[in-house]
């Protein structure tokens, strides 16, 4: 079966819902870069759909939609219609995990450069080890690959910009990464110049595959409500390269 | 910084992606209900020209609960009959669309217009938390008379649903092009949420050989239907 192929085939898999957990981890990072096999995915979910189309609907009673709004008000969600949305200030606090709410509008224009670490809660992780834990390639909106991180065993960063953006006056670069979501994005640190780099870590828990990496473009000195107000720049996801 | 816990580190929240995490709600166990959004947008419509589904995510992903509701109204009991079909409890499809409306309160924002319809991707959202149901073997008996009587009738559902397909319409003409068996196998994976295993079961064929069957017969359907 040739690449093609397979890119098809499993994207089929993984709309039919027949890919175990590994499986379906590994597919969700290839549409994280690879945007022909989420195209695949894209198109075979909307074509399936027909095999539904005439489905009679079941009832829908109030109690569930009072159990769902139970759920919401016990998860901490708040309503908060009548705030507007702006651009620099994501207007919902309401789900922990829409925290992220506003990455989307990201600029082409950017620039990248870290200056920033992970490292391990843990005893046991604390062993230095030669090889990346994960690797992140982050790319722009354009898909085009715009700086890559590796994060090591030892509680250290490798950061390497592959090209150079436009940086405003007052305006600074902020590292974000999210390993819980109900925790929600976590800043690395912020900064101006572009340049490779090796950092030290900050007591954050080890990285892992399928993690969430991304740069804002934030106000200096940085944002100041521990979540992105500015446009992401570039993000990705992290992928643990083979030993 | 310090000091936080390590996290169930499901991490899919590339915007770009539709990585839905619902968590349950007993266990509180994170579980990854993948679907994909846009990768690309070239032409995002604007609010005016949005169908009804499509706004009213935009707008509960703007926070408005009232639209949540909307939603629920409009769209709950076609997604409860998308669950049952797979869980076969009315109970069990009930838990999946509640776990579903909470993950569509988090995730709205990640739905993109630009890319798929806002049905399609809810209906993903929903066969991908029954599927967890079911695969789940703790949460199902399928030992009891009644529930292996429900059991009987997946298959029918299955068959119907194809066959409720309009005969000009491509998916249609498209797997009736097909082998029967690598037909028979995609509609059960599909529609009732059958694993490899039970399709194998069911077909009374190894499972190596129902794997190559779905995959050709999905190179077969996409090939045909570009």
């Amino acid at each position: 079966m040739s690449s093609a192929e397979d890119r098809i085939a499993r994207a089929g898999e993984y709309v039919l819902g027949l890919m175990d957990e590994d499986e379906r981890r590994r597919a969700e990072a290839d549409i994280a870069t690879d945007a022909a096999f989420a195209n695949e995915v894209a198109r075979f979910a909307d074509q399936f759909e027909a095999l539904q189309a005439n489905l009679e609907p079941d009832e829908a009673t109030d109690e569930l939609w009072q159990a769902i709004a139970a759920r919401l008000d016990e998860e901490g969600g708040e309503d908060t219609a009548a705030d507007a949305p702006t651009q620099v200030v994501p207007p919902r606090p309401a789900p922990r995990s829409s925290r992220f709410e506003g990455w989307r509008n990201a600029l082409l224009a950017a620039c990248l450069v870290a200056a920033f670490g992970l490292g391990y809660l843990g005893g046991q992780y604390m062993t230095p080890t030669p090889n990346p834990v994960v690797v992140v390639v982050l790319a722009d909106d354009n898909e085009i690959p715009a700086a890559i991180i590796e994060a090591y065993g030892d509680d250290s960063v490798r950061f390497v910009p592959l090209r150079e953006f436009d940086l405003g006056e007052g305006q600074v670069l902020e590292a974000w990464t999210q390993f819980d979501e109900d925790i929600g994005p976590v800043s690395l640190g912020t900064f101006v110049e572009q340049r490779e780099r090796v950092l030290s870590g900050r007591g954050l828990p080890a990285p892992e595959p399928n993690q969430f990496y991304a740069i804002s473009l934030e106000d200096a000195p940085g944002s100041p409500v521990g979540r992105p107000l500015g446009p992401i720049l570039v993000q990705g996801l992290a992928v643990a390269p083979p030993r | 910084m310090e000091g936080y816990t390590r996290g169930a580190g499901s991490g899919c929240s590339n915007p770009k992606l539709f990585f839905v995490s619902a968590h349950l709600k007993p266990t509180g166990k994170s579980i990854s209900i993948e679907f994909i959004s846009a990768l690309h947008r070239p032409q995002p419509l604007t609010i005016s020209q949005m169908p009804s589904l499509e706004r009213l995510l935009e707008q509960v992903a703007d926070g408005e609960r009232a639209a949540l509701e909307r939603l629920f109204r409009l769209e709950a009991g076609r997604m409860l009959a998308i669950a049952r079909r797979i869980v076969r409890r009315k109970d069990l499809a009930e838990e999946v669309i509640q776990d579903v409306f909470v993950t569509i309160w988090r995730k709205a924002s990640q739905f993109d217009a630009g890319r798929g319809s806002a049905r399609a991707w809810l209906s993903i959202i929903v066969r991908h938390r029954a599927l967890n149901v079911i695969r789940d073997g703790a949460r199902m008996d399928h030992h009891d008379p009644e529930s292996l009587a429900e059991l009987g009738d997946r298959e029918a559902d299955a068959t119907s649903a194809y066959e409720a397909l309009p005969d000009d319409m491509s998916l249609r003409q498209c797997l009736g092009d097909l082998d029967p068996q690598r037909r028979s196998c995609i509609i059960l994976a599909y529609v009732v949420g059958y694993s490899h295993g039970e399709i194998a079961a069911r077909l009374k064929a190894p499972v190596g050989t129902v794997k190559a069957w779905i995959r050709r017969g999905l190179l077969a359907l996409r090939e045909c239907m570009s």
